[in-house]
């Protein structure tokens, strides 16, 4: 629909122009130069370089849902209606991190060797690069639903929304059921064995999650004040 | 489309045991009314506007109706990463314009309010005048079918006061429902089609004498046509006053905001009328109302 490509644009000039995406890309370069060096088990790289990802998807929600003054957010939702203005910010979040991902992936399977934990066994550099793909967007996926769900409107104090930003995003990395935790264990289990696992399950479950969530928050979005 | 708004029994509160800023609201919104919202500050004006713009939704009861509407709010805010023409663009487009028809529109609405020298100035150095510009800008530029103005005026200055009230006139005659709040009780005075007072989260249809004529600054009119030749629906439907000084020469009293949408009715209609004279009356008890009030 028109309205919803003009209002992805107008989300995405506000996130470009405002800087504020910065710290969180920088935050994740720094969080990749750590853990990730040249010469290294391709899929335990990738696997680093997909978890991290979860939370700067998450900041970046936030950064996307707060980058808007309450009263320019009204002016929009009047046009649009609050759910579809809210939606916008959430996609647009959500396709930053997935272009911040899989630019990191392609860097990662680049520079990354391709063989298994044990520096013996092949693992081919493309279907590595695929899978690890398909980590980094599981996720991206989960970090916006992590986002979505500690942000406005579900939680309006700051000092509230972002412990449980921080540690939901921590959760959902860790914490076995979790569709971004099978992704990378995946990974890093099959570097172990020498075999690229293919990661669809965990994308499509970390899909459904993070569609529940936005419609949740969106649905919110008329029902809370500013 | 239903392009009517109607609250039905709508009630609003913060939270879910908050007590209720409205309560028991029953308004019908129809296409090309012009509705006045009035009571004391805190009473629920701004929430009310929020949800005819269906920006809230209410907490109990139903709104109904989808017209594409468009919103001021009561205080813009300048910290948006735009210049005003690209923030305008960008509304233009979110409203269903193209880009070129957006940008186009933005540039006359920029040029209407006396603000086209600042279009392409980033929004972080606009005064609050200038940004109240813009937020007006942004409201009309796709010819929404509702227009919700909360203190739209304030900060303007005279011009684009005045601006606006003719920008509002051309929009009720051009079919789209205006309601509005603002302070000043003179505002569109004599062109209103109801006014409503906010009292106690409840909602009272006041009723006004609109033909008095301390009712703010008219225009008188007088046009010739065939003797015997009715004037247009619309031109009479807008005048407070109307009389026939000879056979076929009308003099109409309007409401000077009104004025262009009045001459513009007798002008295009079959056959035209001759405008013979426009002039700007001023009613003195009014100014002298107006004077011992400041």
């Amino acid at each position: 629909m028109t309205s919803m490509r003009a209002l992805l644009r107008y989300q995405a000039a506000l996130l470009a122009r405002s800087q504020r995406w910065l710290p969180p890309f920088i935050l994740y370069a720094a969080f990749l130069a750590v853990g990730v060096q040249s010469g290294q088990p391709v899929l335990d790289s990738l696997g680093y370089a997909a978890a991290a990802l979860l939370p700067v998807a998450a900041w970046l929600v936030r950064i996307c849902v707060s980058n808007e003054p309450p009263a320019a957010r009204s002016c929009v939702s009047a046009a649009v209606g609050p759910g579809r203005a809210h939606l916008a910010a959430l996609l647009v979040a959500l396709a930053a991190a997935a272009a911040l991902g899989t630019a990191a992936i392609v860097v990662v399977t680049l520079i990354s060797d391709p063989v298994g934990a044990d520096h013996q066994a092949r693992v081919p550099r493309l279907p590595a690069g695929a899978a690890g793909l398909l980590a980094a967007l599981a996720c991206a996926l989960l970090g916006t639903a992590v986002g979505a769900l500690t942000a406005w409107p579900v939680l309006r104090s700051t000092g509230r929304a972002v412990p449980a930003m921080l540690l939901a995003a921590l959760l959902s990395v860790v914490v076995t059921g979790s569709p971004a935790q099978a992704a990378v264990s995946g990974l890093v289990t099959g570097s172990r064995s020498g075999t690229v696992p293919m990661p669809v399950l965990p994308l499509a479950a970390a899909a459904l999650l993070t569609a529940a969530a936005t419609a949740a928050a969106c649905a919110l979005t008329s029902r809370r004040s500013t | 489309m239903q392009r009517d708004l109607r609250l039905d029994n709508v009630g609003r509160r913060y939270g879910l045991r908050g007590p209720w800023v409205l309560r028991g609201i029953h308004l019908t919104v129809p296409p090309g009314a012009l509705i006045r919202i009035e009571g004391p500050n805190g009473t629920g004006k701004s929430t009310l506007l929020r949800l005819l713009a269906r920006i809230d939704a209410p907490s109990e009861g139903r709104v109904s109706g989808a017209p594409r509407t468009a919103y001021v709010p009561e205080r813009f805010p300048t910290a948006l990463p735009f210049t005003a023409l690209g923030y305008l663009t960008h509304l233009g487009t979110v409203h269903g314009l193209s880009r070129p028809a957006a940008t186009r529109a933005a540039l006359e609405w920029l040029d209407r309010f006396g603000a086209a020298a600042y279009a392409r100035t980033p929004m972080a150095q606009l005064s609050k005048g200038s940004s109240q510009k813009v937020a007006v800008a942004q409201a009309l530029l796709a010819d929404p079918e509702l227009l919700v103005l909360d203190e739209a005026w304030t900060g303007l200055d005279a011009d684009a006061r005045a601006e606006l009230e003719r920008a509002v006139a051309e929009r009720t005659a051009a079919g789209t429902a205006v309601v509005f709040v603002d302070h000043d009780p003179r505002r569109l005075a004599g062109a209103r089609d109801a006014t409503y007072t906010v009292h106690d989260g409840g909602l009272n249809r006041r009723t006004e004498q609109t033909a008095s004529p301390h009712n703010g600054p008219h225009t008188t009119v007088v046009v010739q046509g065939r003797s015997g030749a009715t004037l247009p629906a619309e031109a009479l439907r807008i005048a407070t006053g109307a009389d026939e000084t000879a056979p076929g020469t009308h003099r109409l009293t309007v409401p000077a905001s009104h004025s262009d949408v009045v001459l513009r009715a007798l002008l295009t209609t079959r056959p035209p009328w001759h405008v013979v004279s426009v002039s700007r009356e001023t009613p003195v008890p009014f100014e002298a109302e107006a004077e011992s009030r400041r």
